[in-house]
């Protein structure tokens, strides 16, 4: 049921990838995914998918785990290859119907060429959260986006709402199964009737479960307040965050796959 | 007559078929007979929740039946539905699911679910809040507004009102002060009486149980560890112990004496009943 619900998929291992500066694999990430959309070619991307496969090893998560990431975007990843498929002219015919529909050699690369390129955008993102916990991932966002506050923006106060949101997840929704059941006892029908009327059997569900959830923030802030939490200024950390000579070899594979997609590109035809 | 619930060897594992599969209740039977109040006691994750999640439909089972009135409630949604209403079932902290503007429309959201007409609606309304000892000018407040032992007692009055066959509650004194407690064990007390309808309740309290209940079932483990009248069960109270379930006090006092060789019988459960078997002890000159 509402259980199900997955979020923040993070794989619990301790792979080399896991072990990095969350910092560094965030930059890192956002990198490399600016780098899939410089592949021009076929040889490019080749190195973008190398980099992948190296990447998906030494993270040592299931690829299991990957393709139930991919299975979401599996409807776009077929709706674009067909689009392009039969929208994209140039090159050799191969097959043409009616004089109307035709498949190219273009529209063939141009499919392909943007299916990987999907994979590979996914499989590297999901990377990120497989090997990094939501908290690690809000931390290291707040300290890249640290120097933000020469503009007065309160990026401490920011992030510690992220994690705060994240964190309550899971109890919201034991909440939600908790208050389902409780109205379903009463007779509350969720299951039929059009729209209109779904909707309104959700007011029994959602009222009680913002009046829950103010309470909750009441008490939370009231509990923080007691342990004088005063937001950020002036505070310490007790993971501090150290970049390590893991980090500065992914960024060497990294800068290396940069350099192996400019001369690819330079030296072989562009197609995309 | 048909039995008001009845269970035939159901289990009901928590994800099944995963690494992870708990069986957490396990080859359950038991009826619940008309009229009768009957009590539930376990420790904390013994399977009490989910045993009686299954009485109305909410769980289904993964192995064995369920039957409601006779039937099957797996059988059809009709049916299942109809379960719902005969079996009215009541959450611990049950003031989470107040929602309305006013506490007399919170009540009436179950009779409405059943399609009553709205002057039947209104005469249940009425009754439950009278049940539940809520006075009439506080039907027409926010359940919001309610101090924290209302909201419980307009929930409890929410599940009243649809008038099950079978009263279910799951801990319908948790986290209330003492008074609290007492209010709703007599208000429970004066539905029964004053309905004659079939009452369960959950609790991990001796106490309780056996100051309200007519039979108790023991749960341990996600099975059916005793079943049998308060005097039964408390005959075991050393069992009930290494159970991790907390004996009363004047129960404890008698185990003890009846160890020790005098003649008191182990199973007293109240004070004045122990009281009264002392002074008869002591003037019988004994000691």
């Amino acid at each position: 049921m509402v259980k199900d619900i997955t979020f923040g998929q993070y794989y619990p291992s301790k792979s080399a990838l896991h072990n990095m500066d969350a910092r560094m694999k965030l930059v890192l990430t956002f990198a490399m995914i600016v780098c899939i959309f410089l592949c021009h070619n076929f040889f490019s991307l080749g190195v973008m998918a190398l980099f992948t496969v190296i990447a998906v090893i030494f993270s040592r998560v299931p690829v299991k785990m990957l393709l139930k990431s991919i299975k979401p975007v599996l409807v776009i990843l077929i709706f674009t290859a067909v689009l392009n498929i039969f929208y994209t002219k140039g090159g050799e015919t191969y097959f043409t119907l009616f004089n109307k529909i035709s498949i190219t050699e273009k529209g063939v690369n141009t499919a392909v060429f943007t299916m990987i390129r999907i994979v590979v955008l996914v499989v590297l993102s999901s990377l990120l959260t497989y090997t990094t916990t939501p908290t690690m991932l809000t931390d290291a966002l707040e300290r890249l986006l640290s120097p933000l506050k020469v503009f007065h923006i309160k990026v401490h106060t920011l992030a510690m709402m992220m994690t705060l949101a994240l964190r309550f997840i899971p109890t919201l929704i034991e909440e939600i199964d908790r208050i389902m059941n409780a109205q379903k006892a009463r007779g509350a029908d969720l299951e039929t009737g059009g729209l209109i009327k779904r909707a309104k059997a959700l007011i029994p569900i959602f009222i009680p479960l913002m009046v829950s959830s103010f309470r909750r923030a009441y008490e939370l802030a009231f509990a923080m307040t007691c342990r004088c939490y005063t937001g950020g200024d002036g505070r310490t950390r007790m993971k501090q965050m150290k970049l390590g000579y893991r980090d500065f070899i992914a960024l060497l594979i990294c800068l290396i796959s940069l350099a192996g997609i400019i001369v690819l590109n330079r030296f072989f035809i562009k197609i995309i | 007559m048909s039995v008001p619930i009845e269970l035939r060897d159901v289990s009901h594992f928590y994800s099944p078929g995963t690494a992870m599969q708990v069986a957490a209740i396990k080859n359950i039977s038991l009826t619940i007979e008309e009229g009768e109040f009957v009590g539930i006691i376990g420790h904390t994750g013994s399977g009490k929740s989910t045993l009686i999640s299954h009485f109305n439909g909410l769980l289904k089972p993964s192995k064995g039946t369920v039957l409601v009135d006779g039937e099957d409630i797996s059988q059809s949604k009709e049916v299942l539905r109809a379960a719902r209403f005969k079996v009215g079932l009541c959450f611990q902290y049950p003031e989470a699911q107040l929602f309305e503007e006013t506490v007399a429309k919170d009540i009436a959201f179950g009779p409405k679910n059943m399609k009553l007409p709205e002057d039947e609606i209104a005469r249940r309304v009425a009754e439950a809040a009278k049940y539940v000892g809520l006075r009439p000018e506080m039907l027409d407040k926010s359940p919001f507004d309610l101090s924290g032992g209302e909201k419980r007692r307009a929930a409890i009055a929410g599940v009243m009102a649809m008038e099950p066959k079978v009263l279910v509650l799951d801990e319908p004194a948790a986290g209330l002060d003492p008074r609290g407690k007492k209010e709703i064990h007599e208000l429970i007390r004066n539905y029964r009486s004053r309905t004659g309808s079939t009452v369960v309740l959950v609790s991990h309290s001796m106490e309780d149980i056996a100051n309200l209940a007519d039979r108790v079932i023991v749960m341990n483990h996600g099975e059916i560890a005793m079943n049998g009248t308060v005097d039964e069960v408390f005959s075991h109270a050393s069992d009930l112990q290494t159970m991790g379930l907390n004996v009363p006090e004047i129960t404890r006092v008698f185990t003890a004496l009846h160890d020790k060789g005098f003649d008191v019988p182990p199973n007293i459960y109240s004070v004045k009943e122990g009281v009264r078997i002392l002074r008869a002890l002591l003037e019988g000159g004994v000691g």
